[in-house]
């Protein structure tokens, strides 16, 4: 469903969220520019950014199957990481110059051992580890710091083989940079929490997935346009009959928030992967002394957590509680892929906490690509009939 | 007032008819290839048990279950899950946890003392749990879903069932028989093994009394038994057809909203 936004900037970003590839890589690469893919977002952009690199959040837009990644993966696997290695087999992500891969989840994490010996063109591959815990007292400082070495240690990576210098004033270029997306995509955000939102969920989706396919100046100065665009539009007045939070891993299936649209929900704010997560808590310290640090810090201590994180419920619990008043939410729904570690074995732990505060959830187990509808559909349809029963 | 409710399941049509307060209900009618015609016929036999000559007569219709924006007379759809809280309430008001099993869904709903639905879980995409698991395993033992469900089935002395997936399961049920494993023995474990299965869907929205089981697989006495060991309760019948009971509770709620419609209409008449 549209909400009928009049804007060329947004029709751009549609565009580029609906494919792999764009323009704007092609150009990027013609002028002799490199890229770099990544694949979670702990993996910090501005190192790459100081590099002079194109970072690529590496997705699996326009896959139908997985035939070519069973070769490598299991049905144990989610559905995610089947999709996009079934698409760097078909050689979408040719244009990747290099990749590197972060300890998210053990399933992303494998990613890593089948690109080094699946037949890929992109042979530079980089295995980033990501601290596991936090909330343990007195280790803080301890975590931090080992995230730093690990930092430092992907900059050197990439400076060894690009033959690149990763200075400490690029490094603060690259965080003021990515500190204005995060800024400029928090107020596209707080669009949403008036009744009638100009831009619904699924439309908010794709400029956000443009986001991490194009440089970042440019993205920056579409965001700006944006908002201008938007500021001076009303929503179009929807009978929507629930405001919802999602939560869980990225959501890059654009039918899959068409489900809600067409059943009565309106989604106004999310807790997902390269959703509401990357903006919404804090920036990172432009002024830091050390850089790598503050960067380091940032993903350990400020931002909020996917549940990979050992400890983290708590602050997962805050997030969502002053999302929701934020936001004036009437239902949590709990989306998770098929096999989702992490995800899944937190889902009961939510499900209880919002059994005790009386807040509406749902949960909902799902493939990275919407195939099947019809049960999801019943699911959220039904869901959406309760919450308006208790009104 | 004439309402109606269409519940055009993945494996059978409903239909249900209100005159004032009073429920018909047609014939359970085998899903075609085409929803749109299951849902005709399902309704063509409620007219007919409800006296009435044509569909014309009915004010308000709702459709409802897998189907349910399929049924091409409906006014509107609501989901299935809503609609067997509100029939199972209608039909028994004392009713508090509905365990619903169809043809490829099941699914445990919790209700309040005024028959709003107020949680459900719904089982994952897989076939365990359903009717379609007992269909294929009526196959391989080649007795029929009523063998299935014969109380004359019931064994002391049930084999154990360990895979969940329909298709291991078959294999599981194969291995039994070529174990010349005594037929009641495997069909209890059968019976059992679903129990099981539907019971944690229950125990994650709570089991609150009173509880009563809908939906096709209501009918296998069998499983009824295994669930009322497994909960350690007794399963309340309903006095109507409990396959019904989202036509039913479909019809129910066209009665809530046309009532609300007029009472609209009348506001604003009296406004101008």
């Amino acid at each position: 469903m549209k909400s009928g936004i009049k804007s060329e900037v947004y029709d751009k970003l549609a565009g580029i969220a609906g494919n792999v590839s764009n323009s704007e890589i092609e150009n990027w690469q013609k002028q002799g520019g490199k890229i770099v893919g990544y694949f979670c977002p702990f993996i910090p952009e501005e190192i790459i950014i100081a590099g002079g690199f194109l970072p690529y959040k590496v997705r699996g837009t326009g896959s139908s199957d997985t035939s070519e990644a069973d070769e490598y993966f299991d049905t144990k696997n989610c559905s995610f990481v089947r999709h996009c290695f079934n698409h760097a087999l078909l050689g979408k992500f040719d244009f990747l110059d290099a990749m590197i891969v972060g300890t998210g989840c053990d399933h992303t994490r494998r990613i890593f051992d089948n690109w080094q010996v699946a037949p890929l063109k992109t042979k530079l591959v980089y295995l980033l580890d990501h601290p596991r815990t936090m909330g343990t007292e007195g280790m803080e400082e301890t975590i931090i710091s080992y995230y730093r070495a690990q930092l430092a240690k992907m900059k050197e990576y990439l400076e060894n083989n690009f033959g690149v210098e990763i200075t400490v004033p690029k490094l603060r270029n690259a965080i003021k940079l990515c500190n204005e997306t995060r800024l400029f995509q928090k107020k596209l955000y707080e669009l949403r929490k008036v009744e009638n939102p100009p831009i619904t969920a699924a439309e908010m989706a794709s400029v956000l997935m443009a986001g991490a396919s194009i440089p970042k100046e440019q993205y920056n100065e579409y965001l700006k346009t944006l908002l201008k665009d938007l500021s001076s539009v009303q929503g179009v007045k929807k009978d929507y009959q629930a405001r919802l939070m999602i939560i869980g891993p990225a959501i890059e299936d654009p039918l899959f928030y068409s489900l809600f649209e067409e059943n009565g929900g309106e989604i106004v704010i999310d807790d997902t992967c390269f959703g509401a997560r990357y903006s919404m808590k804090s920036f990172i310290d432009e002024e830091a002394e050390d850089p790598l640090h503050a960067i380091a810090k940032y993903n350990v201590s400020d931002v909020p957590f996917c549940p990979k994180i050992n400890g983290s419920h708590k602050n997962r619990i805050e997030f969502i509680d002053k999302m929701m008043k934020e936001y004036k939410v009437d239902g949590i729904i709990g989306q998770g892929y098929v096999a989702c570690d992490p995800w899944g074995s937190s889902f009961g732990m939510l499900s209880a906490h919002m059994k005790d505060a009386g807040i509406p959830y749902l949960r909902l187990e799902r493939e990275y690509i919407s195939t099947e509808t019809g049960q999801l559909s019943t699911r959220i349809q039904a869901f959406i009939e309760t919450i308006g029963g208790r009104k | 007032m004439i309402v109606g409710g269409c519940d055009l399941g993945s494996t059978t049509g409903k239909a249900a008819i209100m005159i004032d307060d009073k429920i018909y209900c047609g014939d359970i009618i085998p899903a075609t290839t085409k929803p749109a015609l299951t849902a005709t016929m399902a309704m063509d036999s409620a007219l007919k048990k409800a006296g009435l000559k044509s569909i014309d007569e009915i004010e308000y219709i709702i459709g409802t279950g897998y189907g349910r924006q399929k049924v091409p007379f409906a006014s509107e759809d609501i989901s299935e899950i809503s609609c067997h809280g509100k029939g199972a309430y209608w039909a028994l008001q004392s009713v508090r946890t509905i365990i619903d099993i169809g043809g490829q869904d099941c699914k445990a709903i919790a209700i309040s003392d005024k028959g709003v639905v107020t949680q459900f879980e719904m089982n994952e995409r897989c076939a365990a749990g359903t009717g379609r698991f007992f269909q294929v395993m009526a196959k391989v033992l080649t007795c029929g879903l009523e063998g299935i469900g014969s109380v004359s089935n019931i064994s002391d002395n049930p084999v154990s069932i360990s895979n969940q997936c329909s298709v291991f399961a078959e294999s599981e049920v194969i291995t039994l028989i070529n174990d010349e494993k005594s037929i009641p023995d495997i069909i209890t474990g059968i019976n059992q093994s679903v129990a099981k299965r539907v019971v944690s869907l229950v125990r994650r929205v709570g089991i609150h009394d009173d509880v009563t089981l809908t939906g096709g697989c209501s009918k296998n006495l069998g499983l009824k038994k295994a669930l009322e060991n497994l909960l350690g309760t007794t399963i309340k019948p309903l006095p109507v057809d409990p396959q019904s009971i989202g036509a039913i509770g479909a019809a129910v709620f066209a009665k809530e909203k046309l009532l609300a419609k007029r009472a609209k209409e009348l506001e604003v008449s009296s406004k101008e």
